[in-house]
């Protein structure tokens, strides 16, 4: 295991190395640098070339990509992000500020998603075949294929227009309106209250694939002998279910959360950006638009980290719930 | 040589897929719809249009319709003549004895419709004024456009984006996965490598780095970006697929026969492992479909005048009291995306065995 978790690591930097080296390239590639793009078209905020060209040398972009690159790499290696170019702070708690809302909603969301995904896909396991679950299944296929910005539109249609003066009626950008002295209870009120629409767009799309996924691999077990044993012993429906059938589920169960890690903190740079929602997608956005060569390797470190996290922790988790599976 | 036994010839692999495939109506059904797609792609200029789609002018005839897939292809006269884009009257006025056939539907997916263009039709209402009318089935946007005849025209960007990135996907995709498995070895490390690579690098940065980079990003380019990150699946796939079919007795059979790799490969283990990776890439055209139209959404897509689904729902964002611009293009994304999952799933039920056998 110590073996196979030291090669998966090294493997894991090598790719690392790779990534942040050609998405550095990419970035740098890219035509503006932070100080055009920043300053964008307007004369009056046009800077001397002398001034000009003392930031580029402060931030480094007078040197060619790869001397750049192999400086952003050295501090790294010393646990120093580098500082954000265009919002004048260090990367770092450019993330920590911008991660507790993209928390917010996904692990919203995927409370939600798992909560609701389990009995759903057991109904549906246990009710196969019949008209009700026929429909149900459909109707989870057909919202599958409903692509999320859309859903986002629509939502912000039908809540922004539509119901606009009602009860009903949602907020539809941003985090919270009100002031950050207001008392807590309004404003975590008023959070939730923002919260509803971007929790249900990023909700139902996993929610449908989760619970046919749970579904499939029910129709697996479910066949097997094991479960006609069961079932001749007086076993009930539900416990054969519940009890039998799904425990054995479980493996793919755990692969599937591993690999939800990195869109746990990553969040979605659409849905943020529809919402306005102030989370890592948006700034990663953000970033790719104003050049911010900083933040926008900051972030690729962190996704990649975070995905490569994720496939190590689904292959471990296999292993430590399956006794037959081994990483040999 | 064997002596030859006549035989009935049993139906071949496809046959029976196609015939598994014929009995589910909703992939049926969303079959029908990929297929009403491609004829109002083909169509669209036909469809909805300010062109003739067949006239006699100056005693020529001529498809000035066929200007909306290439500026080239309407003929020069029109040009010459100072048409500047409006047939109706200039053609009566210029040439007495013109007949023209027109499109369906006399709108234009780039320009708002003036007044009087067409004998008696007012002008289209622009700003938020333009919602859903007779004469607009769809509205029409902030500049006064047709909905409709944008989302006419789009229906070629859509298609295409499917087919074209997904042929790219699943072209690097079959090489890739195929190269890695038959061969193994440090082939086999280089290109799972190469593919965990390309799978870690956040496709959203590599698809907005690369447009910026690009002086004038057209569709073709937004195709080919699809279609160049979105292999890995498929590349993943064939390995599988084939490493398991190289230790196979028919490969082992016709190396035996003296077939080299490449031969074996294309001729012997391709055509096995074509259909559980069809699959995915049936999936891929709905997820390219998807990737396309939110880039134009973000306002990453083509410039214009391409119309594109996505760039119709970016109009929107201004003001969504406009609701038209939400609704109807969303719905044709919706509408695609699932008939081309229902496609794959459809599919994947006619080709794969093992799920064969669990319908029994």
């Amino acid at each position: 295991m110590a073996t196979y978790l030291l090669r998966r690591v090294l493997l894991g930097v090598l790719t690392l190395l790779v990534i942040t080296c050609f998405v550095y390239g990419l970035a740098r590639a890219m035509p503006g640098t932070p100080l055009t793009v920043q300053l964008g078209e307007d004369p009056s905020r046009k800077l001397n070339p002398e001034d000009q060209e003392r930031l580029r040398r402060i931030y480094g972009l007078d040197k060619p990509w790869y001397m750049g690159y192999a400086q952003w790499l050295g501090n790294v290696v010393r646990g120093d992000l580098g500082r954000s170019i265009t919002r004048k702070q260090p990367v770092t708690s450019l993330i920590a500020e911008r991660i507790g809302p993209t928390f917010l909603v996904s692990g919203t969301a995927l409370v939600l998603i798992w909560l609701l995904a389990i009995p759903l896909g057991l109904y549906a396991s246990a009710r196969s075949g019949h008209a009700d679950e026929r429909t149900a299944s459909l109707l989870l296929y057909v919202l599958y294929s409903f692509p999320t910005f859309v859903a986002a539109l629509f939502l912000q249609v039908i809540f922004s227009v539509w119901l606009r003066g009602t009860p009903w009626e949602l907020p539809l950008f941003g985090m919270t309106d009100l002031p950050a002295d207001a008392p807590w209870p309004a404003r975590w009120a008023d959070i939730a209250r923002h919260m509803i629409l971007p929790v249900t767009c990023q909700t139902y799309v996993a929610l449908a694939y989760d619970s046919r996924f749970i579904k499939a691999n029910m129709e697996e077990v479910l066949r097997q002998d094991y479960i006609r044993t069961a079932r001749a012993k007086g076993v009930g429906p539900w416990r054969v279910l519940v009890r039998h059938a799904f425990r054995n589920t479980l493996i793919p169960l755990v692969t599937l959360l591993g690999l939800s890690l990195p869109a746990l903190v990553g969040g979605s740079v659409i849905i943020e950006q529809i919402f306005t929602w102030p989370g890592m997608g948006r700034l990663f956005f953000e970033s790719i638009r104003e050049r911010d060569y900083p933040t926008i390797m900051g972030l690729t470190l962190m996704f990649s980290v975070l995905t490569l996290l994720g496939q190590l922790l689904a292959d471990v988790l296999y292993c430590a719930v399956d006794p037959r599976v081994s990483v040999e | 040589m064997m002596a030859h036994v006549p035989h009935p010839r049993s139906r071949g692999f496809w046959a029976e897929a196609w015939g598994r495939y014929r009995r589910r109506p909703l992939a049926m059904a969303a079959l029908s719809f990929v297929g009403f797609l491609v004829a109002i792609a083909i169509l669209a200029p036909a469809i909805a249009g300010t062109k003739p789609v067949l006239c006699r002018y100056k005693g020529r005839l001529s498809m000035p319709c066929l200007g909306y897939f290439n500026r080239s292809w309407e003929p020069a006269v029109f040009a010459r003549d100072r048409f500047r884009g409006t047939y109706p009257r200039n053609l009566a006025e210029k040439d007495p004895d013109s007949w023209a056939i027109w499109p369906l539907f006399f709108q234009d997916p780039y320009r708002a419709v003036r007044a009087d263009e067409w004998p008696g039709m007012p002008a289209n209402p622009a700003m938020d004024e333009g919602r859903p009318s007779g004469r607009n089935p769809f509205g029409t946007d902030q500049a006064g456009v047709d909905v409709l005849a944008k989302m006419v025209h789009g229906t070629t960007v859509a298609l295409l984006v499917g087919f074209v990135s997904m042929g790219i996907a699943g072209t690097i995709g079959i090489v890739v996965g195929a190269l890695g498995g038959y061969f193994g070895g440090w082939v086999d490390t280089l290109t799972s490598r190469v593919t965990e690579i390309v799978m870690c690098v956040p496709t959203l940065v590599l698809i907005l780095a690369i447009i910026a980079i690009l002086e004038k990003p057209t569709i073709w380019h937004t195709m080919a970006i699809i279609g160049a990150t979105g292999w890995t699946g498929i590349a993943r796939l064939t390995r599988g697929e084939f490493l398991r079919l190289k230790t196979s007795e028919f490969v082992m059979a016709a190396r035996a026969a003296g077939a080299g790799p490449v031969r074996i490969m294309l001729r012997h283990i391709l055509p096995n492992a074509l259909a559980p990776v069809l699959v995915p890439i049936t999936f891929g055209i709905a997820a390219a479909i998807l990737v396309e139209s939110s880039l134009s959404f973000l306002g990453f897509g083509p410039p214009p005048p391409t119309a594109s689904w996505g760039s119709i729902l970016n109009d929107a964002r201004s003001n969504y009291r406009m609701w038209w611009l939400v609704v109807f293009p969303g719905t044709a994304i919706f509408l695609t995306v699932l008939a081309y999952n229902l496609v794959g799933e459809g599919l994947q039920e006619a080709t794969d065995p093992r799920l064969r056998e669990a319908r029994k």
